[in-house]
């Protein structure tokens, strides 16, 4: 972690202006709680059509179609799609393993989510990027490119070092938010208790669950060598170990292994899984990358 | 298999301590250095994973250690010397004998620079292989033998005493070698044979007798090798090249004495063919060049003539490779260099002493004292009453001059030296032949060196008489009245007679000419052939040859106090002269040219040649004669076969894999 990094905005102008042409792909329709640019389950007042019924009493006349009236004598209702807003979470891992890498993973993944977010303030959706624990219970709900100032207020006033473990923040996440949308989960997964029971609840609650998943080039290639008493830095959990190029194999076939494990058992539930190394820029991955895992469009 | 240890017990002990070392190191290792990571929860899978093959994974920890261990295990083994004896030596005592001849300096020795680099290093090979109980002595030889360390069990000092030994320019004599390791293994007994009271002095001690040599000397018939076992290393190859000049003199031709001729000899003692240039250089400026190709064991005489070389002069003969301009000048490259070339010298004309005993005689005294003749001349005027001085007496008796001139008197007994009477006859052994009266001259031998150059036909003789001499005497000169020129020898030493007289003494005591000779151009060079040839100042003009290491002899004028002697242009060397003259000179081991001056005078010329066929002849030979026994050579003696340098390698090769290993841990 360093000063220079930290001092990188989450946004740039040009990011801002590329992120207002992009849109959240919801892969699920939910019902909205407004009237908002997404189609929506419920049928409603639009201008795309959906179906025709018969009039019941009580309808609203406007709706009749007249013209099919005047031909089969007949009174039908015209239907048209509805249009509601979308809620999108953007959920923060602040626990002190996202405190390494240059730039850091924590400021990486804050990027990310204010990126995401913004793109669902243009979109008119019901925005709530928060960090999980307890920082997450003053994160403002946002609607509107208005909101992008205070989405970025609560952003930059987040800090590290909340070491909750993953099951434990989705759940108190999940308590506090009732409703379903789209959750983007950014994290590092490096929870020694196991990320699979935090995602299956997020599954459970029929959340469209997408897991950012940010690693560091230090943590895909090591760079540190010889005889080492490796610490912990959420727990200060103690590892002696010699480093040589052998054991370094053996630490990336691990690491190959659990993130194989991730994909699988993420495939398995159709949560998307997005691996974001800290080194790609957030440009790059919000435009290119995203997009081509149809994250946006 | 058997072992050499190459340390000391504290030095052991010292050793000792490494293994332990190493292990104490890694009971104290370095301690791990801590560092943070986001998450221990990869490495500690990975870590769990290693922990399933925990057992390998503990070799591996210790592998670093094992091999470390292995390194030290192995490097005492190194130190230790492990190897198996080739040839084991039943007799437990060793005398090198080391040819230091000059045919050792011959190049055909492989890798070494020359034979007797080849043969030290065999030598070398062999004290390494000495075991702790065997000594051994080492003697070199040439033309002289020197042993260079008595027996000893010190390998340390055979070494440095072959170190020391040092290949020569001499010729070979291998006797005083044999002689010197026989005096240990075959000690003489305290009296004759045979009598009841002999006692043997001492245990008689066996060695093997080590010959290195290419065989370059005379079989040695009057020897008994005895206890000895003679083992001969023959060393060189049997391919050789080498041209050599094998005589080289120059002397004046006694008609003229100014012309000087230098003959050589040259030898192909090599296996081919060989074509070459010969050159001449006179006190170091090239004079002439011949070309010659000569077939294997050919042999050639050559002859170079020097035209107008009145002066000393230091003859230098090379061998050098044919061609042309810049190539011209190379050296002939055989592979013994120090035959390739030749030296000789000749003497300047000798300056003689003269003694004249006359009442006064104008025309001799200006003849002796031309400048030629001042050259080569000097001399003491006396009248006929220095005849009777003890002075004169001593000084015919020594033989001090090298010629006395009676002119008109004799004296009582002949001097031991030359004389030459002028109108006085020398003993009762001649006569005279004739009356006086007008001599007219008929006839002269021209064949004679006193008489070469004269034109003696318009002489005007006014009074003289024809001598007569005893048997053997020469006619030079023959008038109408008989010879009035003669030659007679005696007793080594030379008369000359002239039968009249230059000056006579008029009766009013006056003196007057009797002819006309001393006007004539004649006259002078008469004088001059007279001191050549009778006072010798013509003799003797080759100077001798030594072979390297030979103690010079040289007898110069005995008024001379001290003598520089110089090789070409180098440092002279001061020499005080002995009596009479006599000058001794030891510092003779390189060939070349010897000046010999007091102050800036010359005095003499020697030269200093290798000029021995055997030491040229460099074909090893297979074999030779020692006493009763034909000596073959061994070859090479199988020496003991070491490990340790294996050994060593793999000590490096464990290391590197060490260093490899750790390498790919830290690394």
């Amino acid at each position: 972690m360093s000063a220079t990094t930290e001092s990188i905005p989450l946004l740039s102008p040009d990011l801002l202006a590329k992120l207002e042409r992009l849109e959240l792909v919801s892969r699920k329709v939910f019902r909205g709680r407004m009237k908002g640019e997404r189609r929506s389950k419920r049928k409603g007042q639009s201008v795309e059509f959906a179906d025709f019924r018969n009039y019941v009493a009580g309808d609203d006349l406007r709706l009749i179609d007249w013209n099919l009236y005047a031909r089969l004598d007949q009174l039908f209702l015209k239907l048209f799609q509805e249009e509601e807003d979308l809620h999108v979470y953007a959920l923060i891992d602040c626990s002190e393993s996202m405190n390494f890498g240059t730039p850091t993973k924590y400021h990486v993944a804050k990027q990310m989510a204010a990126a995401l977010g913004y793109i669902g303030l243009c979109r008119a959706d019901r925005v709530s990027v928060q960090a999980l624990g307890d920082q997450g219970r003053r994160a403002p709900v946002l609607r509107g490119r208005s909101g992008l100032w205070k989405m970025l207020q609560y952003l930059e006033s987040l800090e590290s070092g909340d070491n909750v473990s993953l099951h434990d923040a989705v759940k108190d996440f999940s308590l506090r938010n009732s409703g379903t949308g789209v959750v983007v989960l950014i994290t590092d997964l490096m929870d020694k208790s196991g990320y699979e029971a935090a995602l299956r609840m997020l599954v459970g609650r029929r959340m469209d669950v997408y897991v950012m998943h940010i690693l560091s080039p230090e943590e895909i290639d090591p760079p540190i060598r010889g005889d080492r008493r490796l610490i912990d830095s959420e727990d200060g959990d103690e590892t002696e170990i010699t480093i040589n190029n052998y054991v370094l194999e053996r630490y990336k076939l691990t690491l190959q292994s659990f993130l194989g494990s991730v994909k699988h058992f993420c495939s398995r539930r159709s949560i998307a899984y997005l691996p974001v190394r800290t080194d790609q820029p957030v440009d790059d991955v919000m435009t290119r990358y995203l997009r081509k895992r149809g994250v946006v469009r | 298999m058997n072992w050499i240890s190459t340390l000391l017990p504290w030095q052991w002990a010292l050793f000792a301590a490494v293994p332990i070392g190493i292990i104490l190191l890694y009971f104290l290792k370095l301690r791990r250095e801590p560092v943070e990571i986001p998450s221990t929860y990869l490495w500690s899978r990975t870590v769990e994973d290693l922990h399933v093959n925990s057992l390998f994974q503990r070799i591996r920890q210790n592998l670093l250690l094992f091999l470390q261990l292995l390194a030290v295990v192995l490097a005492a083994f190194a130190l230790l010397r492990p190897g198996v004896q080739g040839e084991a030596t039943s007799q437990g005592r060793k005398v090198f004998l080391l040819d230091a001849s000059a045919s050792m300096m011959a190049t055909d020795a492989g890798e070494e620079r020359n034979r007797f680099e080849l043969a030290r290093k065999m030598i070398r090979e062999q004290i390494d292989a000495m075991q702790e109980r065997e000594t051994a002595m080492l003697v070199t030889f040439s033309d002289r033998a020197e042993v260079l360390q008595s027996f000893t069990s010190d390998r340390g000092r055979l070494r440095s005493a072959l170190e020391r030994a040092q290949v020569t320019n001499r010729p070979t004599d291998i006797i005083g070698a044999l002689e010197a390791a026989d005096g240990l293994a075959n000690p003489r007994r305290s009296s004759t044979t045979g009598d009841e009271n002999d006692v043997q002095v001492a245990d008689p001690m066996p060695a093997d007798l080590l010959i290195y040599s290419d065989g370059g000397f005379r079989d040695v018939s009057d020897f008994n090798v005895g206890n000895l076992v003679p083992t001969y290393l023959k060393v060189g190859s049997g391919q050789s090249r080498n041209v050599a000049i094998t005589a080289f003199s120059a002397d004046r031709n006694v008609e003229k004495p100014g012309d000087a001729q230098a003959f050589a000899t040259i030898v192909n003692f090599g296996t081919g063919a060989e074509t070459f240039n010969i050159s001449l250089y006179v006190d170091g400026a090239w004079r002439e060049s011949e070309s010659l190709t000569l077939a294997p064991g050919e042999e050639s005489g050559l002859t170079f003539s020097l035209a107008g070389q009145e002066d000393a002069a230091s003859l230098e003969m090379r061998l050098e490779s044919p061609g042309s301009g810049a190539s011209r000048d190379q050296l002939f490259d055989d592979d013994l260099t120090i035959d390739n070339f030749a030296y000789a010298g000749l003497r300047p004309l000798r300056t003689v002493s003269v003694l004249v005993v006359t009442d006064g005689n104008k025309p001799l005294e200006i003849g002796l004292t031309t400048e030629s003749a001042a050259k080569i001349c000097i001399a003491d005027f006396q009248s006929p009453s220095y005849l009777e001085t003890p002075e004169y007496q001593a000084r015919a008796e020594a033989g001090l001059d090298d010629l006395i001139l009676y002119d008109r008197c004799r004296p009582k007994n002949l001097p031991s030296t030359n004389t030459f009477f002028v109108g006085a006859l020398p003993s009762d052994e001649w006569s005279w032949a004739s009356e006086p009266g007008q001599t007219i001259l008929v006839d002269v031998d021209r064949t004679h060196p006193m008489m070469q150059y004269l034109e003696l036909f318009s002489l005007l003789i006014f009074e003289g008489r024809s001598v007569k001499g005893p048997t053997g005497t020469r006619e030079l000169v023959g008038a109408d009245n008989g010879t009035v020129l003669a030659l007679a020898p005696r007793d080594g030493y030379q008369d000359l007679v002239l039968g009249f007289e230059i000056v006579t003494t008029g009766e009013d005591g006056t003196p007057q000419t009797n002819t006309n000779w001393y006007a004539e151009r004649s006259w002078p060079v008469f004088l001059l052939n007279v001191l050549r040839h009778l006072a010798g100042a013509a003799d003797a003009t080759a100077a001798p040859s030594f072979l390297p290491g030979d103690t010079v002899r040289l007898r110069v004028e005995s008024q001379i106090e001290a003598v520089d002697i110089s090789r070409g242009s180098g440092t002279p060397e001061s020499i005080r002269t002995g009596n009479s003259g006599s000058v001794e000179f030891v510092d003779s081991e390189m060939p070349g040219s010897y000046r010999v001056t007091a102050g800036e005078k010359l005095v003499d010329l020697f030269s200093i040649n290798l000029f021995s066929r055997l030491e040229s002849q460099i074909q090893p030979r297979e074999t030779f004669e020692l006493g009763y026994e034909t000596i073959e050579t061994a070859g090479m003696i199988e020496t003991r076969k070491e490990y340790w340098r294996w050994l060593l390698g793999a000590v490096l090769l464990i290391l590197a894999v060490e260093w490899w290993l750790y390498n790919r841990r830290i690394a």
